[in-house]
């Protein structure tokens, strides 16, 4: 049966508008249920999210409460850490993780933007993509990785060559040569912030790089036309233009260091303790929950370990909640 | 109003055409259209009759696209964006909040400018809006796919690869498809926005014909920036400028002897 | 002509051009080999312990021979559970930020607080999960560890929906809605579908980002010597079992571990090309 002119049906005074209608009222109704569900479903699962964050806050602040009772603000100047009399301060792991980080940052940053200047403007466009791979292949190896890489392999090498050279050369120079003094242990927090850096570099190198593609060419080739060279372009237009983008991705660089756990653990020496040389061991916030929350006995024991866990969190929170103001700024202005 | 059954229709856009004889299909009076703060319709007041095809044409920029997407209320998709006035299809107002956006899309099809057949196959393409409101059998459905594709005009070219992509044909039959899976759905009113700008010359005529072909059954609105194109195909012809509707017409009157200053202008290309 | 260019400035100019151009090059040498240099270490110890028994016996006690089978085991079941769990809610959520909700407050505050859960410390989520699960429980469990990696995966799977979806051109979605579709059907059947590489990808990547995560499993499943199929206990697992051989004095122990780690880089590296191939397919239909 063809379809009917709508001009032939009325002639013969039928009503097929109507009846059509009354059909497809009828199926709607039925996929209105499903409807309403699943943006319910939707909308639920998106505040869930935001409940998780309240939630992980909540739960910290809940399981490390006898600690920060017991300590208060003390907590976090006490640089003892005694499970044996219950006196737990949090200075050594917060400075360990603090020094760390900043080691790392100091590395990566700079060699992260020498990267990603030779990516986009020195590399020649078939070897592009290969080092970006390789780049990216850097930042999927998993921490643990790094970790037991470090322990085996770059502590040895470190206490056996470098070390020894470092103590004997920076060591005797006058200021900073208390942070080289020591004998060469190999692990220490050196060796951490050192493994942090090669494990953060990636991070830094391919959002530098996505920000520095983003630069428009024109602006690029108005400087070349000048006779700018390379570095010149790089400095007074590429890096100028990138500047909030290239602080977000170091803020979030800086994020991932703060609570890396597993590369940091197997080579920071786990020593509660503040020393004046980089090159004695140390602990960090991460390092100490991860080898001694299992062995913990005792709620206040637990419950510390849980509070430097809460101190954390927090740190980690402001830093990337300032790494992605600045992003959200970014794309604000390139209208992303 | 007036009964269908005594009006003529005619096969030449540019006869003259019995006033008399008109259903009144959609009757938009006193619109306005907001985008934000913005207003970009004033106070818009024009019909649309059965069996006819209504021209929009006016510079860029001019609303035109605006009103018709007014008309399935497309633009309740986006925030920001609301309508004041009446807008009646078959006497019911569809700017009412009550009114079933989903029911008014399936009377009230829409062609884009841009071919966006859905990523399927292309039987799946036009059988998809078939199956949303119909239950029928494998040989109804087919039969019903087979059929909108040959008022498409597009049943001879992809009859033996109807499990094909739909994305894979060349950009005239993509909008083709997009007219079959219109159709498919049975509306009453066809809306048309820009269809054949992204097309080249022969597939434009080739939509044009099936325009031609469809009107007798559908209400048919369309917008163009192509003036030649609103000639050749329409009934009725509105000018639009500035978010105003400045005339309204008859096509053969409008292209030869109108009335407003502006509209001469814009036709004789002083302007747009 | 030339010559009334150069002049002392123009010569340290181009100095520091080459300086910098060196320290670039140098750079990237540097990075590179890194990975070189770690990647080489992990082949030769990871194969040299390489066998068949490492994947059909269990961790053996110091000083047996052995595999790693238990913690291969029980690394997949938690891996699997942790993505059973965690995508429906990544992907609901992420729809209601970019379908439903794509210019409200709700979803402002929602990618906000995504993006900083997608980097936030894993041994804090581990804290968090030993908090609300296994300490109301009374015991470690592999429940455990699979939720705990499920809250890693759901801000994953959260940001690559929604930045897929956004991706689906909006002409398609009016196509759909002139035809009658509802929302709802209009997203599952033609949204998805356009997004689904990517989508799928966005698990991809996802599951690589769990398999080498060690710390939240550290006190939510703990570990486990022996087989065990009772997720209500604890549950060995690759990373955590790769911690306690490589930390330990034992030779057999650590060249397991380097083993494992092997094993892991070579899953995260699969993963990995599975979901560049898959974009790479997107982008070229």
């Amino acid at each position: 049966m063809g379809e009917q002119s709508v001009v032939d049906v009325a002639l013969q005074g039928g009503t097929m508008v109507g009846a059509q209608q009354a059909d497809r009222r009828k199926a709607l109704q039925k996929l209105r249920l499903n409807d309403v569900i699943f943006r319910l479903g939707t909308r639920a699962a998106a505040i869930f999210v935001l409940v998780l964050l309240g939630a992980i806050i909540v739960a910290l602040i809940h399981g490390s409460w006898p600690a920060l009772q017991k300590f208060g603000f003390g907590f976090l100047i006490n640089e003892s850490w005694n499970p044996v009399t219950e006196n737990f301060g949090a200075i050594a792991p917060i400075y360990g993780t603090v020094v760390t980080s900043f080691i790392a940052m100091l590395i990566a940053v700079p060699v992260g933007l020498f990267i990603a200047m030779f990516l986009t403007e020195l590399c020649p466009k078939w070897l592009r993509r290969p080092i970006g791979v390789a780049i990216e292949l850097l930042a999927g190896i998993p921490s643990i990785i790094y970790g037991i890489w470090g322990l085996f392999v770059f502590a040895p090498f470190l206490q056996q060559y470098v070390q020894p050279a470092m103590i004997n050369t920076l060591g005797n120079v006058p200021g900073i040569g208390n942070l080289f003094a020591g004998p060469p242990y190999g692990i220490g927090v050196l060796t951490a912030g050192l493994i942090l850096a090669i494990m953060v570099l990636p991070f830094i190198t391919s959002i530098s790089r996505d920000v520095f593609e983003a630069v428009p060419p024109v602006l690029k080739e108005a400087a070349y036309g000048l006779g700018c060279t390379t570095w010149e372009v790089v400095r007074y237009v590429v890096l100028p233009f990138t500047r909030v983008g290239v602080i977000g991705g170091v803020m979030l660089g800086l994020g991932r260091a703060l609570g890396e756990t597993m590369a940091v653990t197997f080579v920071i020496g786990n020593a509660h303790r503040i020393s004046g040389s980089i090159l004695a061991p140390g602990t960090t916030i991460s390092a100490t929950i991860a080898n001694e929350f299992t062995e913990a006995v005792g709620d206040l024991y637990t419950s510390a370990l849980i509070a430097l866990g809460l101190i954390l969190f927090v740190i980690t929170f402001f830093v990337l909640a300032i790494a992605r103001y600045m992003l959200m700024r970014l794309n604000a202005r390139v209208g992303a | 109003m007036s009964t269908m059954a005594a009006f003529t229709v005619p096969t030449v856009a540019n006869a003259p055409i019995n006033m008399d004889g008109l259903a009144e299909k959609v009757a938009i009076r006193n619109l306005d259209f907001f985008y934000g703060a913005n207003r970009a319709l004033k106070d818009i007041n024009v019909s649309l009759y059965h069996g006819k095809v209504t021209a929009f044409i006016g510079p860029s920029g001019c609303g035109k696209s605006t009103l018709l997407r007014i008309l399935n209320r497309m633009y309740d998709l986006y925030p920001n964006q609301r309508a004041t006035g009446d807008v009646l299809l078959d006497k019911e107002n569809i700017l009412a909040p009550h009114q079933d956006l989903n029911l008014l899309r399936a009377k009230v099809g829409m062609v884009f400018q841009k071919p966006t057949p859905f990523p399927m196959t292309i039987f799946e393409n036009v059988a998809f809006g078939i199956r949303l409101y119909e239950k029928l059998s494998k040989s109804e459905l087919e039969g019903r796919v087979q059929h909108a594709l040959q008022r498409a005009a597009l049943w001879e070219e992809v009859k033996d690869k109807l499990g094909a992509n739909g994305q894979s044909l060349s950009g005239g039959q993509q909008q083709r498809l997009c007219i079959a899976r219109t159709v498919a759905v049975r509306p009453e009113v066809i809306l048309f926005d820009e269809p054949c700008s992204a097309l080249d010359p022969i597939s434009t005529a080739k939509i044009e014909e099936l325009i031609d072909e469809l009107k007798d059954d559908y209400t048919i609105a369309i917008v163009t920036h192509n003036m030649q194109q609103a000639a050749r195909v329409s009934d009725f012809t509105a000018f639009m400028y500035l978010g105003e509707l400045v005339e309204f017409g008859e096509t053969t009157k409008i292209f030869t002897t109108p009335n407003d200053r502006r509209t001469q202008d814009y036709i004789t290309g002083r302007f747009g | 002509m030339a010559a009334s260019f150069v002049t002392p400035l123009y010569g340290k100019r181009q100095r520091r051009n080459t300086i910098t151009k060196f320290l670039s090059l140098g750079a990237t040498a540097f990075g590179l080999t890194w990975l070189v240099l770690i990647l080489i270490v992990l082949l030769w110890e990871g194969f040299s312990g390489l066998s068949l028994r490492v994947f059909t016996e269990m961790t053996p006690p110091p000083g047996a021979a052995g595999g790693l089978l238990n913690p291969i085991a029980g690394s997949l079941v938690m891996t699997v559970l942790a993505v059973i769990i965690g995508t429906p809610i990544g992907m609901l959520a992420g729809t209601y930020m970019a379908e439903y909700g794509r210019y409200d407050k709700l979803t402002f505050f929602v990618r906000f607080i995504n993006d900083i859960l997608l980097s936030a410390p894993s041994i804090v989520v581990g804290l968090f999960i030993y908090e609300v699960m296994v300490a109301q429980m009374g015991h470690f469990s592999g429940w455990a560890g699979a939720v705990s990696l499920a809250v890693i995966v759901i801000p994953v799977v959260v940001r690559t929906t929604e930045d897929m979806l956004i991706l689906v051109p909006d002409t398609l979605r009016e196509a759909a809605a002139s035809i009658g579709l509802p929302r709802s059907l209009m997203i599952q059947r033609i949204a998805y579908r356009a997004a689904r590489a990517g989508m799928v990808t966005g698990v991809l990547l996802a599951v690589a980002r769990i398999s080498g995560e060690t710390a939240p499993l550290l006190f939510t499943a703990l570990n486990n010597q022996f087989w065990s199929t009772d997720l209500n206990a604890p549950v060995s697992s690759l990373p955590v079992v790769i911690f306690q051989f490589a930390l330990s004095p034992y030779k057999d122990w650590q060249s397991l571990a380097w083993t494992g780690a092997l094993i892991i880089t070579f899953a995260v590296l699969a993963l990995s090309i599975a979901a560049r191939l898959l974009t790479a397919q997107r982008k070229q239909s």
